[in-house]
């Protein structure tokens, strides 16, 4: 029997070949520009804040191991923007010589998308660097992806301006009592201040301040205030209000215009208490189409519950086309860039994890769930740049 | 349901994370109007001796969100932190500017104005994690957004846990 069994291993060993010796030090790289479905989650850290991580995930993959990409960190509650032109990540982050204490560092840092290794940095002078809650537009590209935008509140705000050539400052903007950039125009910015207007800049072709103008209110946002994340495309952008209207603002001139707000609830919407809410939760597809969260039963401080559907809205004709019945409770959505966009939406699962739900956008048919992929709290999630 | 509230349904404090805070609190809070720099703010000192009859003057567990003082907190309690709702956890340092809320104590039926100031100098204490939004409004409001870091004015800015100092009576501008 013995004999028989060393006969079997020596059977064995001969069919599989002896494994060659493999080399060491190699390091994978990615695609640029990243394909359509991937996507990028912005892990805030919530409980350890100076170790955040943004993760490049394939939507499309159906185990954890093929979603995997690669990831960069940013140092606490870093700001992310990406360029596809220059097939750069940006960060914008803190850190501190002794971890939690000691001298303040505020940089921006470059990352090549290939080899999500860092390729520059600019330091950012004064400790005023924005830090909470991640918001996308605390961090933003204009004009054609030469300039970077940083946020800043200390808590006076201002913004700085990076030139992405020269790896420099190009300057620092005050914009007081107003927050976050929206790009406007052919080089500048728009931010939202306190009493519902716009304040606009515009800078020059070396990104120093050439133009700047303070609008005046389009809405009693002490009555019913606007949220400060818009869906924008094209030079457009959508500003809910808590209450359910939508104010249109047009970014495409060197000033922000606002338009007209409409309703995005009608009489039995209303009745039932549905409510626009969650963090990051509207975003634009390809088309322009509107991907908004909705809970029901809402109330004047319910402007951060989790959505239980998605609302499709065409910007044109100003309905409500679809409504998408959610997996989980959602916080924040992003939807891909392509013609067959994934909607991601970024939820909590039975246990209070955080998931990411990718849904085919155009069906709304649920596909599969992101997990378990090392991030604590992906508050937000970015498209492939 | 709040998205940080969920995150902390599988934690030990599932049961104080989950009452009926939204309920107790819903239209109760008292619009501040006008500028909101502390310093500034239109308040007049509330009695240590105000309280209904058969009830403490500052009911409730400072280690629960339903605490009436948290209607407009979001982060975690330092009173679950080695602090409390008035003081710091041992070296941390607590931040001079703030965010504000204002709060009805169920005690006195009064609205009070309520500064969150920010412990900072350690990572996430990372447990009692509230976040109620009464009056919140986005950045553009700083002092009124419960959604920065108000680690501003310390030697570190790193946020480790939250409080809620009674600053004083709101004035309410209805009456």
């Amino acid at each position: 029997m013995k004999k028989w069994i060393g006969l079997l291993l020596l059977g064995a060993a001969l069919v599989h070949a002896e494994l060659p010796a493999e080399k060491t030090g190699i390091i994978r790289t990615l695609p640029a520009p990243y394909p359509p479905h991937w996507i990028l989650a912005h892990d805030g850290a919530f409980f350890h804040m100076s170790d955040g991580k943004v993760v490049v995930l394939d939507a499309d993959a159906e185990t954890g191991a093929a979603q995997y990409k690669g990831m960069i960190n940013h140092g606490f509650m870093g700001g992310f923007a990406t360029s596809r032109a220059r097939k750069e990540l940006y960060v914008s982050e803190s850190f501190y010589s002794r971890g939690q204490r000691g001298e303040r560092t505020d940089v921006f840092t470059i990352y090549d998308q290939s080899t999500l290794a860092p390729t520059g940095e600019v330091v950012l002078p004064g400790g005023k660097r924005f830090s909470g809650l991640p918001q996308v537009h605390a961090v933003q590209v204009i004009g054609d992806d030469r300039f970077a935008l940083s946020f800043n509140f200390n808590p006076g705000s201002s913004v700085w301006v990076v030139d992405l050539e020269k790896r420099a400052i190009a300057t620092e903007v005050p914009i007081p009592g107003c927050a976050l950039m929206y790009p406007t125009g052919k080089r500048g910015f728009s931010s939202l201040c306190a009493d519902g207007a716009f304040f606009s800049v515009q800078l020059d072709e070396n990104g120093k301040l050439k133009k700047e103008v303070r609008g005046k209110p389009a809405l009693d946002v002490e009555a019913d205030p606007l949220f400060e994340k818009p869906a924008r495309h094209a030079g457009m952008g959508w500003f809910p209000t808590f209450g359910g209207q939508m104010l249109p603002v047009d970014f495409r001139g060197d000033v922000a215009k606002p338009g007209k707000p409409w309703s995005l609830l009608d009489a039995a919407d209303r009745e039932a208490g549905w409510r626009p809410g969650g963090w990051q939760f509207l975003d634009t597809d390809s088309t322009g189409r509107i991907y908004m969260l909705f809970h029901v039963k809402g109330e004047k401080s319910s402007h951060q519950d989790s959505g239980t559907e998605a609302w499709v809205f065409d910007p044109a004709s100003k309905k409500r086309e679809r409504r998408i019945t959610l997996k989980h409770p959602a916080m924040s959505i992003m939807l891909t860039r392509d013609d067959k966009p994934l909607m991601v939406a970024v939820g909590n699962n039975e246990t209070g994890a955080f998931v990411l739900d990718v849904y085919d956008a155009l069906s709304g048919q649920w596909l599969r769930t992101l997990a378990d992929f090392g991030a604590e709290t992906p508050f937000l999630v970015f498209p492939a740049p | 349901m709040n998205w940080l509230d969920k995150l902390m349904e599988g934690s030990a404090r599932r049961v104080a994370q989950h009452s009926s805070r939204r309920g107790v609190l819903r239209g109760l809070g008292s619009m501040l109007v006008g500028t909101a720099a502390l310093p500034l703010l239109p308040v007049a000192r509330a009695s240590a001796a105000d309280g209904a009859p058969g009830m403490p003057a500052d009911p409730g567990d400072p280690a629960s969100c339903d605490y009436w003082r948290y209607c407009a907190i979001d982060g975690f309690l330092c009173s679950c932190c080695g602090g409390s709702q008035n003081e710091c956890p041992p070296g941390t340092e607590m931040s001079p500017i703030t965010w504000i809320g204002t709060c009805l104590n169920p005690a006195d039926g009064k609205h009070y104005i309520i500064s969150y100031n920010d412990c900072c100098g350690k990572s996430s204490c990372g447990t009692c994690l509230c976040n109620a939004n009464k009056i919140d409004r986005p950045i553009y409001r700083p002092d009124l957004s419960n959604d920065l870091n108000w680690c501003l004015g310390t030697k570190s800015a790193i946020y480790n846990c939250s409080t809620a100092i009674v600053v004083g009576l709101a004035i309410d501008p209805k009456k």
